[in-house]
């Protein structure tokens, strides 16, 4: 059971929503996916620590139903699942988006069940706890990277590129003019990522670390 | 439609959410969701896990709701009558290609996991299972991108770029201009910018003695 990959965390959330709110929670969402208003959650673009992000509403007559012997589920509440891929520990996220973005979360996460707003953190933080799912298997196509890693990346390939063009022809002063030009304008991607530091002190993850480290499974 | 961003340049993105009901069978003493949470444990991690031989899969987790959660009293205590396996994936494309390439990359695991589910009895083939995955599968409400939408070969290629690159920089400060130009083009030679086969990193490698490709 791992909600740690590298550098992302998975957090699981699973939040109740009564029969009269789900067409007003439904309605938040559609209106924050609209272009026209999708800078209202410029909040969490902010944050920089998210890889991808979802919320998920399912109706309580909308879970899936594929063979006729499974039984019918019967529910009194919606639910929503929450599912985010950030960087950074349970505390720091949890925190951040507290601190950040309250009013963005009390929208988002409006009326459900229990839900005991972003501020004061302690309710909040006990509320997060209650309603999360662990992981069963987690998986990062880069460990290593952050979601600003990834990003910054992007824009280093196409210096990189740019700076290849013409390499054949061009003269030493000239290129060290596009050289510095490049630099100049990527000083802010330009670093090196590597492990992220153990961040339990439980000895498996201690043992775990150094094995891939020596390159052992 | 809400499985993809909708915000300027991260449509290329897809947020997959399934939600699989589990017999209520067991095996022996074992439940069929034991069976299921222990097959999902068993997987490997990094870049020996099995979602890293499916292709342009950036983030993806796996997770069991035993039952919905009770928000304590006075709210209703609200029961599930079957415990589900979920699947959330964020993977660059085409859902139909990307299930394909999950079920030619992985299916001995997915039918070990799936093999306690409801109606997956029916999945023989790439055909059947994506046919089974979109029964199963709930609309997303609002998937948002804080990373990008690049294909995972451009992400990674991106990414030895961007360390190759930072290398670079600091090896070579006070280099004369000839110097500069001559250790460049000996960069540009050996990290090749514009392939994406490599050289490039291992998607889930999590050490950076085997992270380089090719």
């Amino acid at each position: 059971m791992s909600n740690i990959a590298g550098k992302a965390y998975s957090m699981n959330l699973m939040t109740p929503i009564t029969r009269k709110m789900i067409l007003i929670n439904k309605l938040i969402f559609w209106i924050a996916g609209t272009p026209y208003f999708s800078g209202a959650l410029n909040g969490l673009r902010t944050l920089s620590l998210i890889h991808y992000a979802r919320w998920v509403v399912v109706g309580r007559k909308q879970f899936p139903h594929v063979s006729p012997d499974q039984p019918e589920e019967d529910l009194e509440y919606n639910y929503m699942f929450f599912n985010s891929n950030f960087n950074g520990s349970w505390t720091q996220y949890v925190d951040s988006f507290s601190m950040a973005i309250p009013s963005g979360l009390n929208l988002l996460w409006k009326k459900n069940v229990g839900w005991p707003d972003a501020v004061p953190e302690t309710p909040f933080n006990r509320y997060v706890i209650n309603n999360q799912i662990w992981s069963s298997h987690y998986y990062c196509a880069y460990p290593m990277a952050a979601s600003n890693d990834v990003k910054a990346g992007q824009s280093i390939k196409g210096g990189v590129e740019e700076l290849s063009k013409g390499l054949d022809s061009i003269s030493a002063a000239d290129f060290r003019k596009k050289y510095d030009a490049t630099t100049k304008k990527l000083e802010n991607d330009i670093s090196m990522m590597a492990p992220t530091p153990v961040v339990s002190l439980a000895n498996l993850a201690i043992e775990k670390r150094e094995r891939i480290e020596e390159g052992k499974k | 439609m809400p499985n993809r961003s909708t915000s300027k340049n991260s449509e290329r993105a897809y947020g997959l959410s399934i939600y699989c009901p589990i017999k209520n069978e067991h095996e022996g003493d074992v439940s069929f969701t034991s069976l299921v949470r222990t097959a999902l444990q068993d997987f490997k991690e990094d870049e020996d896990s099995p979602m890293a031989k499916v292709p342009n899969t950036y983030l993806a987790r796996f997770f069991i709701v035993d039952d919905v959660i009770f928000e304590s009293f006075p709210h209703t205590n609200d029961h599930l009558q079957s415990a589900y396996l979920a699947f959330s994936t964020n993977f660059h494309g085409n859902l139909d290609e990307y299930l394909t390439g999950m079920y030619e990359n992985m299916n001995t695991k997915i039918h070990n996991v799936w093999q306690y589910c409801y109606g997956f009895e029916k999945v023989k083939d790439a055909a059947s299972f994506i046919a089974y995955i979109k029964k199963v599968q709930v609309e997303t409400s609002y998937f948002f991108v804080g990373s990008n939408d690049d294909s995972l070969p451009e992400q990674l290629k991106s990414l030895y770029l961007k360390q190759e690159f930072s290398k670079f920089v600091f090896a070579n400060q006070s280099k004369s201009d000839d110097e500069l130009l001559a250790a460049y083009k000996e960069f540009d030679a050996r990290t090749k910018p514009a392939v994406l086969e490599g050289p490039t990193w291992r998607a889930g490698a999590g050490s950076l003695k085997n992270v380089n490709k090719g």
